[in-house]
Order: structure tokens, then sequence, then C-alpha cells
């Protein structure tokens, strides 16, 4: 037993933190129409192959597990990437014909994701997309969205564009059954929303350490001390859950889907808090637009949302059991 | 990243398991007075004999030599079996002055102490706290002087747990009159039974009497009971401390798990005021829910932390955080069963096995304190692990 990234696991956090370093720094989101992924970027996360991460080798993929796909999302996550590259490895999973998955490991054909939005479905990010993703917890179908007529909203997350769509065609383009792909989805905003709490703690941790008032660093003072120990702790209470979630997938557990629940749960929980705490540490520095401090937040609460809510997430937690 | 434990780790359970099935004491454990502590000695000595004292400790010290995750399989199975609780009067013996003489005690002190504390034999308490030195532990005024073989201990510690019951003393003074602070410390075991210690109880809000003051006039302990250096006593304190923050709570962390189930249950069969049931009440649901994913996450935590120590031989820097996330999921826990219980939780006479959510509840300020406070936690966590800029 071991719950922290070990061997090949460290090697792919480093490569995973250099790639979204050089080609989704968090700074693009300071741009004007910096939302999705666009066709280059979609072409150049695909020449890597993270969308193909967990696909097995013989349908084109890597062949790595749960484990890997959260270390890689952590990743996106501390850079805020946009929802646009977890959809497009679940589609991924999801297509059965070979040349439509090849199509969506080379980023040729864009996947926006579809979710509930009271009467009408909401299109969450790739505003190029020819087709929409929609993933229950029991499984998940691809549709064609050619030529329907959606309307744009105003999206407060920078990262990620929003749409409204009456209703979602019924063109099928493939669709799985079972949990797998809701799992792998609520692990990998989990994962992202972990990114996020931990980006936050290191903005305020750094500028602590330079800012003064009163003669003094203010992370000298009791009362950005203890904040962002509490930032820590719910940093690491997180992680640690994530990580135990993600080994269970990976091995089969019959309880890997409660310890998900408690991850995401706990994700959720530490990016909304941390990004909070973040903004108000840093003072009047921390509600301006050029800060990256607002970015993490409101992508925060977006993945909150997205494969397990709050209520959602505590309704199933409170009858679950889990093994030894 | 894995779970899976080894083939020895399985075995380890299913004997543990079996062992306890047939073992444990089906008496409860006395409240107060010698009887708690003699029900203590007796089941403490029952571990031992039949081979389950020290799992994690070194063999050559009477210990099974086994891995920090089996340690951890023990304290899972003694939470399962209903065994008597691990926080005791064999407590401080067990988490804090065993591992130190281990860390950093003499060949004899080893082999005099180190059997006798496994076996239950002898009790331990601590002695670093004062009236005028808790969270700012460097402040401690009892002073130790240094004559020929002895030192002669004057002065008084504060919040000594269980001092009436116990053989001996991990007692942290100030040996060198002119020194300030960290420096001039010295670590002692101290023989609760010399001469010139006076112990007195202090009643507190849970209405019992399990602390103590207790004063040194002109108290002779022999040199050879140094643990690390003359002067040098904070080094031999912090890794007393380490222990505890580090692993001290295990059995906590683990039981933290089933406690919230208890009261899930609990809350399935509790009528409120308003006629409903208690786990059908929105804000109490979800609060449960929350504490139970707390519980989950700081197994998950435990397990992590041990698994690298058992890595890297040594307690991870990530000690402080655990005993805030314990500490501060029993409080929200016993909060919860207030409002589950509504009047029931206003009764109380000081009797824990009357009153049990009542007495938890006041409990939990004794873990949130004692131990180094949270907001000493934080401030560890700020320096050690943050690197933020020293506040002090």
């Amino acid at each position: 037993m071991f719950l922290a990234p070990d061997g090949d696991e460290i090697e792919i956090t480093n490569a995973a933190a250099d790639f979204m370093a050089n080609a989704m720094p968090i700074e693009r989101l300071h741009a004007a129409d910096s939302a999705d992924m666009n066709a280059a970027l979609r072409q150049s996360v695909a020449e890597m192959g993270w969308f193909a991460l967990t696909l097995p080798e013989a349908d084109g993929g890597s062949g790595l597990g749960p484990v890997e796909h959260a270390l890689f999302f952590r990743e996106v996550g501390r850079m805020s990437g946009p929802i646009d590259v977890l959809t497009q490895c679940l589609a991924a999973m999801v297509a059965d014909d070979p040349q439509l998955r090849a199509a969506l490991l080379a980023g040729e054909r864009a996947v926006a994701l579809a979710v509930p939005s009271g009467s009408e479905t909401r299109l969450l990010g790739a505003r190029d997309a020819g087709c929409a993703l929609e993933v229950t917890q029991t499984g998940a179908r691809l549709v064609s969205i050619a030529g329907a007529q959606t309307v744009e909203r105003p999206a407060l997350a920078p990262a990620c564009s929003m749409r409204l769509l009456p209703h979602l065609p019924d063109a099928v383009l493939a669709t799985a059954t079972g949990a797998h792909v809701w799992q792998m989805g609520e692990l990998g905003t989990a994962a992202m929303l972990l990114g996020i709490a931990e980006a936050a703690l290191d903005l305020i941790v750094e500028y602590a350490k330079i800012r003064e008032t009163f003669g003094r660093k203010i992370g000298a003072y009791q009362a950005v001390r203890h904040p962002c120990a509490d930032m820590a702790l719910r940093a690491e209470t997180a992680r640690c859950q994530l990580w135990y979630a993600a080994a269970a997938l990976a091995e089969g557990r019959e309880d890997a889907g409660t310890h998900l629940d408690a991850a995401k749960h706990l994700c959720n929980q530490a990016a909304l808090m941390n990004t909070d705490a973040d903004i108000q540490l840093h003072g009047g520095i921390g509600v301006t637009d050029e800060h990256n401090a607002h970015l993490l937040l409101k992508q925060a609460m977006l993945l909150g949302k997205l494969f397990g809510g709050k209520r959602a997430l505590l309704g199933q937690l409170l009858t679950a059991q889990v093994q030894d | 990243m894995d779970l899976k434990y080894s083939d020895a780790d399985r075995e380890f359970r299913a004997r543990a398991r079996a062992w306890l099935a047939v073992n444990v004491p089906t008496a409860p454990r006395p409240a107060h007075g010698p009887a708690s502590a003699q029900f203590d000695r007796d089941w403490q000595r029952k571990m031992y004999e039949h081979g389950w004292a020290g799992v994690a400790w070194p063999k050559e010290f009477g210990g099974l030599g086994l891995s920090g995750l089996q340690q951890v399989i023990w304290y899972e199975e003694l939470g399962r079996a209903r065994a008597p609780h691990y926080i005791n009067t064999t407590y401080i013996a067990l988490m804090h002055a065993g591992p130190t003489l281990i860390a950093r005690g003499t060949q004899s002190q080893k082999s005099f102490h180190l059997q006798r504390i496994l076996s239950g034999e002898s009790l331990w308490c601590q002695g670093f706290s004062e009236p005028n030195a808790g969270s700012d532990l460097a402040a401690l005024k009892t002073r130790g002087r240094v004559e020929d073989d002895v030192i002669v201990v004057n002065g008084s510690k504060m919040w000594t747990t269980d001092a009436m019951h116990a053989d001996y003393q991990e007692l942290l003074i100030r040996t060198d009159p002119g020194s300030e602070r960290h420096k001039g410390l010295t670590w002692l075991i101290c023989d609760m039974k010399l001469p010139g210690i006076d112990i007195k109880p202090i009643r507190t809000m849970l209405q019992d009497e399990h602390v103590n003051m207790v004063f040194y006039d002109e108290v002779r302990i022999p040199k050879a009971n140094v643990v690390g250096e003359i002067n040098g006593g904070w080094s031999t304190a912090l890794s007393t401390l380490s222990f505890e923050r580090g692993l001290g709570f295990i059995g906590d962390q683990l039981e933290l798990y089933e406690r919230v189930n208890r009261v899930i249950d609990l809350a399935g069969k509790t009528r409120l005021e308003s006629g409903k049931l208690a786990i059908e009440d929105d804000g109490i649901a979800q609060k449960l829910a929350s504490l139970k994913a707390d519980a989950l996450a700081i197994r998950a935590m435990t397990l992590a932390h041990i698994t690298e120590s058992d890595r890297t031989g040594q307690p991870g820097p990530q000690g402080s955080l655990m005993k805030l996330i314990v500490t501060a999921t029993h409080k929200s826990l016993s909060e919860t069963v207030g409002d589950i219980i509504g009047w029931d939780f206003l009764e109380f006479n000081g009797d824990r096995a009357a009153h049990p959510w009542t007495y938890d509840y006041l409990w939990s300020w004794v873990f949130t304190i004692s131990g180094g406070t949270s907001e000493i936690q934080r401030e560890i966590t700020a320096d050690r692990l943050l690197g933020l800029p020293r506040a002090r």
C-alpha cells in the first residue's frame, strides 16, 4: 500500500505540469476569447497523447488507469484548464467506431459537454463542437449537434464557454452503459478541483512571504498564517481521499464509488473555500481582474456543479458503506 | 499508488481478529480511581503475554518489529472488537515515553524501562506544561540544580493527566540557571515515588479529576535518568511530541468512521421535537454525510502518512494537520449529536457510561487543547509545511 505518486506516476505528473505550463498557462485567460481549446490547442493536446491516456492500447490509447487520469487532471486544474480536455477524453471512451474514436483522439472532432439545465440543455466548452457528450451515472451518449441552434450565454468562468440548447438532438453517434464514464468524469473534475485548491494555497503563500503591512511580512501575522494552515489542511484532506479513490477505482474495489463521492465532495469544498480565502487574504489586489485569484474561484464554481454537486454527493454518502 | 495489503498484512489481521474475538475483557472499565489503572495494566499485560504489545516497536526492544501499516491494522481490529480504549493510563508510557527512550535513551534506560512499559508494569505521566508555560512550552521555569550525581528539582507542573497512577514521569526542566527559551533544558525520567513530590488534582468541566498539578520540593533525581544531553532537552522533547502528533491519535483516526455510522443510526431512530426523524432533517443529514466524508479522508490520510513513514523511517511534517482535523471532526460530530437528541444532551452528572454523548462533547475541548492546541498546530503548519515568515 502506498498513497502518493510514485515512480512513473511522478514522471507523468511532471510531464503534465510542463505541458500545461507551456500549452495552457493560466495567464492565457487574461486575453480576450481565451475560453475553450481552439483547434490548434486541441491538436497539440492530442499529439502528446493526453486524450488517450486511459484508453486500452488496442484502441490507440496508452493503457493507463484512473490514477494517471487523476494525476493529469490535477495539473489541468492548476492552470484552470478548460472542461473540453476532460470531455474529449470521456468521448473517446464512449466511441466504439474506430474512425470516430481516431478523430476524437486526434482532436479533429471537438466535443461539448451537455448537462441538464431546467428544461433545456446547457453546452459547456468547445464552442466549435459538432457533437456533444451527455453523461449520467448509468451511461453516456455522444450525439451530433451539427446545425442545432444554440444561444450563447455569458460565462462566469473565463476558461469555459456556455451555450443553451432547447433540447439535445437524437442523432446518436455512440453510447456507453455502466458507471465507468461518469466515474472518470467525477474523478477528473475532482482532480481539477484539487489542483485549484493547491494553486490557490501556493498563490497566497508566495504573496504572504513578500507583501508587507505595518512593517512586517503579512505571513508573520496569525490572521494570515492560520487561514493558510486551514487551506493546507483542506488540500491535504482532499488529496489523500482523492488518491485513495483513484487507487480504489484502478483496483476495481466495490466501494470505489463511495470513496470517489467522498473525494469529489472534499475537492469541491477545498477548491471553493481555498479560492475564497485566497482572494480575501490578498486584500484589494485579490479582486482585480489582472490577478489569477478570481480565475481559480470561477473555475471551482463551475467544476463543483459537474459530476456530483454537494446535495447529490451528500445524499449518496449518507447511506453508503466501505470495506477495510 | 495502491491500496493492496500484502499476504503478511492479511494474515496479521486475521490472527489479530481471532485473538481479540475471545480475549477482549467483557467487564466494563472502572471510570475512575486505582481500579481503572489496574484494569488498564491487566489488559496491557494480557496483550503483552500473548505477543501483541508494541506492534511497530523494534524486536530488540521487545516489540513485534512490524510495519506502521500493521500497527494501523491492529488498531482497526481493536476498534472492531470494541476492546478497551487505547487512550487510558498506559497512553503516555506507550505513545510518548517508550518511543522517546527508543530514539534517545541510554542502553540501561532502554533495558530497564521498555519491557516494563510494554507489559503494563510501568505507567507514565507527562511533565511538560507549567502554570505559565503551556502553548509557549519554552517559557518553562521548573529548575534543576545539577549536583555531583543528582539533579535537584524545584517547581511545578500543570495538566498532568493520571499523575496519581503513574510510576514515572517524563519531566522537562531548566538545568542551566542563566538560560532562556529552548536552551538549557533537560528531559529527565522522574520516579513518582521520590520524596518531595506532591500531587494536587484539578477538577475539570467534565466533573472529573483526571488532570493534576505536580509540585517538586528538592526532589533528587539521579543524573543517570537524563534522556539525551543535560541542557539539550528541547531536542528530546521535540521527538516526544512528534510521536504524539504523528501517530498518537491513530486509534481515534480509525474509529471516527464507525462513530459517524453510530450517529447516523441514532438519527434514524430519534425524533426531533417537530415529530420527524432526525435523519429526515436536511441540515442534520447533510452534516452527517459530510462528517462521513471527513472520516473517510482521515482514514486515507492515516494510511497515506503511515505508509510514507514506513518508507522514510520517521513521522512526516503532516502530523499537525492530522491532529487539527481529527479533533475538529470529533467536536463537529458531538455538536451534531446535540442537534439530534435535544434535551437529553443537557443531562449530565459526570458519568461517562450514563451520558456518553455529552461526555464526548465536553471531552472535545480536551482534544483540541491538550497535546498542542489547534492554534499551535496551525503555527507549526505555517512554519514547517508552508515556510511562512516566523511570527515568534
